[in-house]
């Protein structure tokens, strides 16, 4: 699979995850480590793996 | 001397340095479209990093965000950072909507798609979207900064006069100098919405006994908003998805941050953008969310959640000095969205209704005219909104769902702009049948409250628009000489780039 494929894939899962931890998972954890705590870090988690793209990119050359 | 005289001097100093920046932006104002809109495609990361967080990021967070978590709970979050999480498609399209933006000369995202589909009424139907769906986004900011004026004063300045009060400063800021003003502007009121936000929610979160005691008193006196679905019911996953859905794709369907995507002055300045927009949106959204529930503990039982922000403001334990500078802060942020979609919609009006419609052969300066006459038709529209809603109640009038309804709108561009990047086999009949249906499905289903199956109007209206896109697309016959240059130019620019 092609880097940008492997991308979308990720892009997928995480939003996968984002339906499936709070909503299935999570629905009787009523403290602050339940589904607030996983939505921080799931979202830190997608931050940083733009960041891992994104700081490769360069300036095209002429 | 009274809470409305420092209300009102606290206005003042705000537009009086709002306007020395905007006068300040237009000393380096040259000519023509690109330069007014785009700054000449000439901006820094760090004030576009800005410029985008301040246009993304209005008066919905710390009122209409804040309220909906008053109201529901951790779902509004949740919500939020899906939108957060659909930043990640940055990476595909910050650097295609910037390779072609330079490449073609595109001033709007409509003229991008005028141009891939080669028909002007693909940008055309795009354009009216924006224009139609837009207004309620931009009235829900005006509803904001009305709410917290007349809340903070105490019900001494009128909701109509906080209106009036950002309509004006919005036309200003992008009247002045176009984008250079507009970001300017931006760039400072973003760094008064982060750090008065995060001063404010300091202080509440001590009156709580620090963050360890707030959030045990958040576990034992609201336990059921800690969870989804909430046990108040407020939250439940056909709305997450009909509110979540629009939003996730919010970084390429509302065209006054898409735009934004053009403006970037290097590959670097693109980095910094991205960066620093995650950035900040991962902590404005936190401290957006944890002001909602300190409104939870502080001011229960109010009948208007979006009320939340403006009542806690009111309370004693806010110095009125802060809670002034932060009703600043918001108002910033409703005022540097509005002006932002106000630029937007004024060269979306100029290239690609009259220009791609009425007037093909018009000089560039009379169009740049045509723009700017936009500007103060479009805000005169979203005021007449944003009076009308600001006199009803319920949950489709609340600043959130309203913003999010004006994004299902929106959000039926965007199986064109993926077609238009990733689909050589998309056609112009395809982006505009799905756009209009589904537009039409969506209206359809706000105005009549219609939810089969439980699913929000976004929901339907994407699915229907998906299907017509690839359907009708198929069944016609595409523009295959455009499709191959566009996108044979990316994929060889995107491998020179590291991009992916």
């Amino acid at each position: 699979m092609s880097k940008t494929g492997w991308a979308w894939t990720w892009f997928g899962f995480l939003l996968a995850l984002d339906i499936a931890i709070p909503w299935f998972v999570l629905t009787n954890v009523k403290t602050m480590s339940g589904a607030f705590l996983f939505w921080a870090i799931w979202v830190a988690v997608a931050i940083i793996s733009a960041f891992f793209i994104f700081l490769r990119w360069k300036e095209a050359r002429r | 001397m009274s809470a409305t005289f420092w209300v009102w001097f606290g206005i003042a100093v705000y537009i009086a340095v709002g306007l020395a920046i905007a006068l300040m932006a237009r000393r380096g104002l040259g000519r023509g479209m690109s330069e007014f809109f785009l700054a000449n495609r000439k901006v820094g990361g760090f004030v576009s990093a800005l410029t985008y967080s301040a246009t993304t990021y209005s008066a919905f967070m710390m009122i209409g965000l804040a309220g909906l978590t008053y109201l529901g709970g951790v779902g509004a979050l949740g919500f939020e950072l899906t939108y957060l999480c659909g930043m990640f498609m940055m990476v595909f399209f910050l650097p295609r909507f910037w390779l072609v933006g330079r490449k073609y000369g595109y001033v709007s995202p409509m003229e991008l798609l005028s141009d891939r589909y080669q028909s002007k009424w693909v940008g055309a139907t795009a354009a009216i979207l924006a224009l139609v769906f837009l207004v309620p986004y931009g009235a829900v900011q005006l509803m904001g900064v009305g709410y917290l004026m007349n809340g903070i004063s105490q019900g001494a300045i009128p909701v109509v006069a906080g209106i009036i009060i950002a309509v004006l400063c919005a036309i200003a800021w992008s009247n002045i100098a176009g984008m250079r003003s507009v970001a300017w502007t931006d760039a400072f009121q973003a760094l008064v919405m982060i750090v008065t936000s995060a001063a404010v929610l300091g202080v509440v979160v001590a009156a709580l006994g620090g963050f360890g005691s707030f959030f045990g008193k958040l576990e034992s006196a609201t336990p059921g908003l800690l969870t989804v679905p909430t046990a108040k019911g407020a939250w439940n996953i056909n709305m997450f998805i009909g509110l979540a859905l629009p939003w996730l794709f919010f970084l390429i369907s509302n065209p006054q941050v898409s735009q934004r995507l053009f403006i970037p002055k290097s590959v670097t300045a693109m980095k910094q953008m991205l960066g620093g927009f995650l950035i900040f949106g991962f902590i404005y959204t936190l401290i957006s969310v944890l002001w909602g529930f300190g409104a939870t503990l502080l001011v229960p039982g109010l009948e208007n959640a979006d009320l939340a922000t403006p009542t806690l403001l009111a309370l004693p334990i806010i110095p009125m000095g802060l809670a002034i500078v932060v009703m600043i802060g918001i108002t910033a942020a409703a005022i540097s969205t509005i002006d932002s979609i106000l630029l937007t919609l004024s060269s979306v009006g100029a290239r690609d209704i009259y220009r791609g419609l009425i007037n093909p052969r018009v000089s560039e300066r009379r169009e740049l005219r045509v723009g700017q006459w936009v500007i103060p038709i479009m805000a005169i529209i979203a005021f007449v909104f944003a009076w009308w809603a600001a006199g009803k109640t319920g949950l489709s009038f609340m600043i959130a769902p309203l913003s999010s309804a004006a994004s299902a709108g929106l959000l039926m561009a965007v199986p064109a702009i993926f077609g238009a990047f990733f689909w050589k086999r998309a056609t112009a009949p395809g982006a505009i049948v799905s756009c209009i249906v589904g537009a039409v499905v969506v209206l359809l289903f706000q105005l009549t409250g219609w939810k089969p199956l439980g699913w929000w109007p976004g929901t339907w209206g994407f699915i229907v628009c998906v299907i017509l896109f690839v359907g009708v697309s198929l069944a016609t016959k595409p523009p295959r000489k455009k499709a191959d240059e566009f996108i044979g130019y990316l994929k060889e620019k995107l491998d020179k780039g590291n991009f992916i």
